[in-house]
């Protein structure tokens, strides 16, 4: 099959890069959400839109008097914080929220349910109190007919951050320092069952015929994606997810399981380390001395599990730069190494990388299908020639690695390939600019 | 498949070979291996290989297996075509998709020159696709050889491309074509992959084979004979409708092929190749080389290369009556950061697609007979109908 990845919102993404690039360095963005310790969430309904062009009903939580929004709004905390979250509730059906790994939740108000108190149909609220104990990556949902209101899109991240550096470390210990982060909630949904609920069933559960055929990173479906971020075709889901780093530095991601599959996650680039799960580093009492290397981890329903991802391009056996004696007798000697002058923001690779020539050759424009993401060079930060109508979502020549389900069939959307679970990380070179968008 | 259509594809066949013949530009199948000057990536006579260098030449195109119940399957695949001339390449490549994909394996640091040529898919003679090899897990990839098309570029038919590795870190990888992953992964297009550590052919910590999972530096990874066992899954109805040129069911896709190195029990114990398909009466190439047969004597230690590249499902594995001892995932040895040894001893292993473990079972005192490496899946124990087969294996200990 051609591969035609339409990508309908990415040129958005484009002219926001192109902007960056010309407007100046930007702070750093912290995950998307909403900041507490008091936040206002309104269960109530809405359709969302998946990139080949469905659309499906779905319940969710909204931040006050906002939109209904898929996932739920990411509620951020400090440690310690006394968390308050009053719900109300617009369904026909009663709804609640329950906070796994938080201790000590007291609601008030509402009615008894079987997991805790509810929110009644049509109007009915409830308050829900706990102390952020711990630092960590969490999820909430619905604890009333979890089967079908998660299903239903009533779920979302808590994210609590840590008394010690909180804006650079996920747990205040050096080993969860990061200079990105990212929030990876995954998601699957069988539209069968929101055509029922949407056609007035209330009951269209049967566990034994739940068959998915879309998959989500943060509410998306690729290539939405790396749409930007709140966009205005997209009310219903807010959050994109590109992860941006430069070679070197180091990127959180907070994964968690938001549906009811396991997923294999699988970092293109390098390995990423996973110090955390469930909000709890993995720990023998010293940092996260037990931690585990993967180049896919397992995302597992209702669980989370945080890693670090870094790059350096060590080892490649080449110059990342594509700098050789012949193309910058500067920065390379004639026998092949570095000079002093080798420039020092590109030190990431080792020594005994920088200055070899790139390996082989790389074939004719003729005998090759250049990616939409390629830059038309193998060198960080050069462009190549690219033929027009190939390539050229990658303006800023950065390295791109697709980060994605390995579980092939869900970067698929009903039937369309790619789509899903799927993202592209943008390493970009030193110097340039990381946009957000 | 019908008889009938499969007539029409020969017939489609012998045009699409007219038409890559002639489609062919001079000089793109082309194997870049330093010190080989006849291109067939060996080197024969006078051609010097250069210290620590290994050149390998795969062709991707597609081909047949034939599943365990026999079931003919049409798949996409690799073929190990190191060896042979250009001028020969298409002629060996076509049709010749193995499954899985030739084992690769290569030692820490070595200068790897990987090149894939693209030979077309003969029985689809509508599809140009491009193909690539991800070598999956490789750690601080640069694009341009990390095979993920969309990022990078991918080979067009009748065309090669040469990619380069250090294989700086020892472990159980894979590879995989990533073109258009959905469907070529279901098609087959995967394979194992290892890399031996450097601390080969040393005596650490008392281990008289020498051989190690990874640098461990106290001999805790030695094992004796190795296996690689890769898990996948087919759909046959996805297959079957690929050759019969029908839209493909990716929201439908169900593995009803559960195997093991491409082989579904009691294939899998077959020690040598499986007998060529046969594809309407003319028999192809021989496709599914890769036994799963596991026999050591007892007291060795046993180390499987468990990964899984299944498009679809987790699978669970487990060994009856020998204790497995988990000393490595995803090609990193099981160790804490102050050095503490993290390997674990269980009865079972759980691997999503992309997913590797590197299982060491220790026969010491495990008593001679057959035992079984199987999924608790039991529903996976199929050849889709045929109830005793899918994912299983014998490990014989002598
Ligand atoms: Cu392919
Ligand atoms: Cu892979």
């Amino acid at each position: 099959m051609k591969n035609t990845f339409i990508m309908k919102r990415a040129a958005w993404m484009l002219l926001i890069a192109a902007a960056l690039v010309f407007g100046g360095p930007r702070a750093y963005a912290a995950i998307d959400g909403i900041t507490g310790p008091t936040f206002n969430l309104t269960a109530r309904a809405g359709y969302i839109s998946t990139s080949e062009g469905g659309s499906y009903l779905m319940w969710g939580y909204a931040d006050g008097a906002g939109l209904m929004q898929y996932p739920g709004p990411t509620l951020i905390v400090n440690q310690g914080d006394l968390v308050t979250v009053n719900l109300s509730n617009q369904l026909t059906v009663p709804v609640s929220i329950v906070f796994p790994g938080q201790s000590g939740v007291t609601a008030v108000g509402g009615t008894t349910g079987l997991l805790t108190s509810e929110a009644p149909a049509a109007g009915g609220t409830v308050t829900y109190s706990f102390t952020a104990a711990q630092p960590g990556t969490y999820t909430y949902y619905s604890g009333t007919r979890p089967e079908l209101q998660i299903e239903m899109g009533l779920m979302g991240a808590l994210i609590v951050r840590p008394t010690v550096n909180p804006a650079t470390r996920a747990y205040g210990h050096s080993d969860s320092q990061f200079d990105h982060e990212y929030l990876f909630l995954l998601s699957e949904m069988d539209p069968d069952i929101h055509d029922q609920v949407a056609a007035g069933n209330m009951n269209p559960m049967d566990t034994t015929t739940y068959f998915p055929v879309y998959w989500f990173i943060n509410g998306r479906t690729a290539p939405d994606t790396m749409g930007m971020a709140h966009d205005p075709l997209l009310p219903h889901q807010p959050y994109n997810i590109v992860p941006f780093m430069h070679p070197g530095e180091k990127v959180l991601l907070r994964m968690i399981g938001g549906g009811r599959d396991l997923h294999p996650f699988h970092t293109h680039g390098n390995h990423h380390k996973v110090i955390a799960r469930d909000g709890r580093m993995l720990s023998s009492g010293v940092g996260a001395d037990l931690a585990e290397m993967a180049f896919t981890t397992t995302v597992v329903p209702g669980s989370t599990a945080d890693a670090i991802f870094t790059w350096t391009g060590e080892k490649l056996g080449w110059d990342m730069y594509g700098y050789t004696n012949a193309t910058h007798p500067a920065y390379c000697s004639a026998s092949g190494n570095p000079t002093a002058a080798y420039p020092a923001d590109k030190l990431s690779q080792l020594p005994t990388d920088r200055c070899k020539p790139f390996p082989v050759t790389l074939p004719d424009q003729t005998d090759i299908t250049n990616g939409q993401f390629y830059s038309g060079s193998p060198f960080l930060g050069s462009m190549g020639y690219i033929p027009p109508g190939e390539g050229g979502y990658n303006p800023n020549s950065g390295f791109l690695y697709m980060w994605h389900s390995h579980a092939e069939k869900e970067i698929t959307n009903f039937d369309i390939f790619p789509g899903g679970m799927l993202t592209m990380l943008f390493i970009e070179a030193p110097g340039v600019t990381l946009m957000e968008p | 498949m019908k008889a009938s259509r499969l007539l029409s594809l020969i017939g489609l066949q012998l045009i699409a070979i007219v038409l890559i013949s002639f489609s062919l530009s001079e000089g793109a199948i082309q194997v870049q291996c330093p010190g080989d000057t006849d291109g067939d990536g060996l080197w024969t006579g006078t051609e010097v290989q250069p210290p620590n260098t290994q050149c390998i030449h795969l062709a991707a195109g597609d081909g047949f297996v034939t599943m365990a119940d026999g079931h003919l399957q049409y798949t996409f695949g690799f073929s190990d075509i190191t060896g042979v001339l250009p001028e020969d390449v298409m002629r060996t490549g076509m049709l010749a998709a193995e499954f899985p994909g030739p084992s690769i394996k290569v030692k820490e640091g070595a200068n790897v020159y990987l090149t894939l040529t693209n030979v077309g898919m003969i029985m689809r003679p509508d599809l140009f696709d491009p193909h690539s090899v991800h070598f999956h897990g490789f750690p601080n990839a640069a694009p341009i050889f990390d095979g993920e098309p969309m990022s990078s570029i991918s080979i067009n038919m009748g065309s090669s491309l040469t990619y380069y590795y250090t294989t700086p870190d020892p472990g159980t990888y894979m590879y995989h074509c990533h073109v258009e992953a959905t469907e070529h992964m279901q098609m087959g297009m995967l394979a194992n992959l290892w890399v031996t550590p450097l601390q080969d052919g040393a005596t650490v910590g008392g281990c008289a084979s020498q051989k190690y999972v990874f640098n461990d530096g106290d001999g805790s990874t030695c094992y004796d004979v190795d296996f690689p066992i890769q898990l996948s899954g087919f759909d046959s109805n996805f297959h079957d409708l690929h050759i019969a040129v029908q839209p493909l069911p990716f929201a439908l896709m169900k593995d009803n092929y559960p195997m093991i190195n491409g082989r579904g029990y009691p294939d899998t114990i077959n020690p040598g190749p499986l007998p060529a398909p046969v594809i309407d009466g003319e028999t192809g190439a021989v496709s599914q080389k890769v036994s799963s047969m596991i026999s050591a004597t007892a007291g060795q230690k046993v180390l499987l290369r468990v990964s899984s590249l299944a498009t679809v499902d987790f699978y669970t594995l487990s060994v009856l009556g020998i204790p497995m001892r988990v000393v490595g995932r995803d090609a990193k040895i099981l160790r804490s950061s102050s050095g503490q040894n993290l390997s674990y001893t269980t009865t079972s292993v759980t691997l999503g697609g992309g997913e590797s473990y590197e299982v060491i079972l220790d026969t010491a005192g495990v008593a001679p007979g057959t035992y079984f490496l199987y999924t608790t899946d039991l529903n996976n124990l199929s050849n889709s109908g045929e109830d005793f087969g899918g994912m299983m294996t014998e490990i014989d200990i002598l």
